[in-house]
């Protein structure tokens, strides 16, 4: 027995340096600046804080560091998480409750490795996962931009979390599990398009946040990049190569028409989040930029991802209507009907192109196409506010007009009636919906 | 400058290319036949014909119109299903407070236009997006019905003793 413990005791410290050094080793943080591409919209001749401006935009910053209504980049946004509520920092250059004390090496650390002035670790709410890939020098264009921003004095937020959540040197361990400091490498067998847009959508855009697929420890799988997630209720939809399942299938000028615009004829009207991207951030970059984001997105590998949406354009309720009347279908619900008859119809039209606006168009796209009718009940529920290319984009929330049952079943028959599918949405996810 | 090609004649439009048509038709204009509910695509009163389709005009941009046809209120009469839906609206007192009705009268032709012969689920389909706050939907029913069949319908067959 007293031999035993003796090797216990032992093998303590051995066990403890080893993990210490792993510990370490996992989290280290790589030393070089990074060489970034040239982007179009913000080459390396143009003024810092220009380029700083065009970096902060396609790094869509200002999508979490501020609150509706809120002063920009003042932060305070909500994130609600399985383990409690963290908001978004002030990241405006006031000394006190903002970044004016930062210094160029304490930002660019906060950006690239997650941890913020005072050495604690930042939540990867925050997505210096993908902003790890950053060159130095453009995290110090965009702090140069930011500091020329007005000071806002506004406190941070307490997270509302409880234990361990709470303990942020328990994000080391996260670190050293599921993140690696590191820069962007361009791939020199690859055209200058290509490594552009591959930078583009990695370290600025972070577009694999959201429709990256998350590994149980919450973090993105590297094997599935962009193969659709669940974020917040609204699905990230699929857009990998694959033919069916992703975007592989739309011409290059229907991918690019989305990313300015935030609408594809006959493929989709970006809104929720995906809204926001286009509306703070897409709309912004050069068509250059976009078109390298085009030409990267082609290669992303094809997956058919979870729960996979197979878009049918001749679903039958389609080919029944024309744009002012449904045709005979039996079997959709009364309800759905007669609700999209009074408030959706004049807009969206029964056969679907979209009556005022283009935008409006439903005929085609996969929304309309997920029997779980997720990104219907969004919308439905909040509704569509932006403003691209001076051109107002609208559509009224109905939260407060249909009850949790009149939500689902308009959504489902906006599922049938477009989709040809069966929609499966209830009202106990309707109500779901409306508390996140 | 923008040119809009409304009821048969080109008007000469400066306005930004974000304003909605309903405001141009109003405000610029002066067509004030065309009326303002909700602004949010939701009432109908403001429906006009872009290329003889029916379009809540409060939602439509001008940038979107292009050399696209507009038929307001004031012009629908000079179509045949536009006169035949005055017509039948007169004979069967369909109008109460007047508000909505220049968009129940755009909508009405427009469904007369493709659908000559509108069964009352059609009429629900394509009617349905024009609310009126007095409630006149029987009578807009019938006046639809009167419209297409030519038949006189409803009270005035008890005041005029004719026969449906
Ligand atoms: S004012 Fe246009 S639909 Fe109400
Ligand atoms: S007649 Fe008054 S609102 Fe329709």
């Amino acid at each position: 027995m007293k031999k035993r413990w003796k090797r216990v005791l032992i093998a303590l410290p051995v066990v403890l340096v080893i993990g210490a050094g792993a510990y370490a080793w996992l989290n280290r943080t790589d030393p070089a600046d990074g060489k970034a591409p040239s982007l179009a919209g913000a080459p390396p001749s143009s003024d810092p804080v220009a380029r700083g401006e065009y970096l902060t935009r396609a790094a869509d910053c200002i999508a979490c560091h501020v609150t509706p209504g809120g002063k920009p980049f003042a932060g305070g946004l909500a994130f609600k998480l399985p383990f409690g509520t963290i908001y978004s920092s002030n990241i405006t250059p006031d000394p006190d409750t903002g970044i004016g004390r930062y210094t160029d090496e304490e930002f660019v650390r906060a950006v690239r490795e997650g941890i913020r002035r005072d050495g604690k670790h930042l939540y990867p709410a925050f997505p210096y996962t993908s902003y790890t890939e950053l060159s130095r020098a453009d995290v110090l264009a965009i702090k140069a931009y930011l500091f020329t921003l007005p000071k806002v004095r506004q406190p941070n937020r307490e997270n509302d979390i409880g234990f361990p959540f709470n303990q942020r040197w328990a994000m080391g361990f996260w670190n050293a599990a599921f993140f690696r400091s590191h820069r962007f490498e361009p791939d020199a067998n690859r055209s200058e398009a290509w490594n552009r847009g591959a930078y583009l959508a990695g370290a600025l855009a972070h577009c694999g946040e959201c429709h990256t697929p998350r590994n149980i420890g919450f973090a993105m799988s590297k094997g599935s990049l962009l193969a659709g997630e669940t974020v917040n209720g609204w699905r990230a939809w699929n857009i990998t190569s694959d033919a069916t399942h992703g975007i592989g299938a739309w011409p290059d000028a229907a991918v690019a028409q989305y990313l300015s615009t935030g609408h594809a004829d006959g493929r989709g009207t970006a809104g929720g989040p995906m809204g926001e991207a286009v509306d703070h951030s897409l709309q912004y970059l050069d068509a250059a930029d976009i078109s390298a984001l085009v030409t990267w997105l082609r290669t992303v590998p094809a997956k058919e991802g979870k729960d996979p949406v197979v878009v049918d354009a001749g679903a039958p309720g389609l080919r029944a209507s024309n744009e002012l009347l449904p045709g005979s279908d039996p079997s959709a619900s009364d309800m759905g009907r007669q609700l999209f008859a009074g408030a959706c119809a004049s807009c969206h039209q029964w056969n679907g192109p979209g009556r005022q606006t283009p935008q409006a168009g439903l005929a085609g796209t996969r929304g309309v196409n997920d029997p779980s009718g997720a990104n219907v009940v969004g919308i439905i529920l909040e509704g569509v506010s932006m403003r691209v290319r001076d051109q107002d984009i609208y559509m009224p929330a109905f939260a407060q007009t249909f009850n949790d049952a009149e939500v689902a079943a308009l959504a489902n028959y906006v599922v049938h009636h477009f989709g040809g599918k069966a929609g499966t949405v209830t009202p106990a996810e309707v109500a779901k919906r409306r508390a996140e | 400058m923008t040119v809009l090609r409304i009821n048969g004649e080109d008007h000469d439009v400066d306005v930004p290319p974000d304003m909605p048509l309903l405001w141009v038709l109003r405000d610029v204009i002066g067509l004030t036949g065309t009326k303002f509910g909700c602004g949010i695509a939701q009432c109908g009163a403001c429906t006009v014909h872009l290329a003889g389709k029916p379009v809540r005009s409060c939602q439509l941009p001008v940038s979107v119109i292009g050399g696209n046809e507009i038929t307001t209120i004031e012009a629908i009469g000079g179509t045949p299903e536009g006169k035949r839906v005055q017509e039948a609206w007169l004979a069967l007192d369909v109008v109460q407070c007047g508000y909505c009705q220049s968009g129940q009268i755009m909508s009405a032709a427009a469904l007369l236009a493709q659908t000559p012969q509108p069964t009352d689920a059609d009429i629900d389909a394509a009617m349905s997006g024009n609310i009126c706050r007095c409630a006149t939907y029987v009578r807009i029913r019938e006046g639809i019905h009167q419209a297409a069949s030519g038949r006189p319908l409803g009270l005035q067959v008890i005041v005029d003793g004719e026969r449906p």
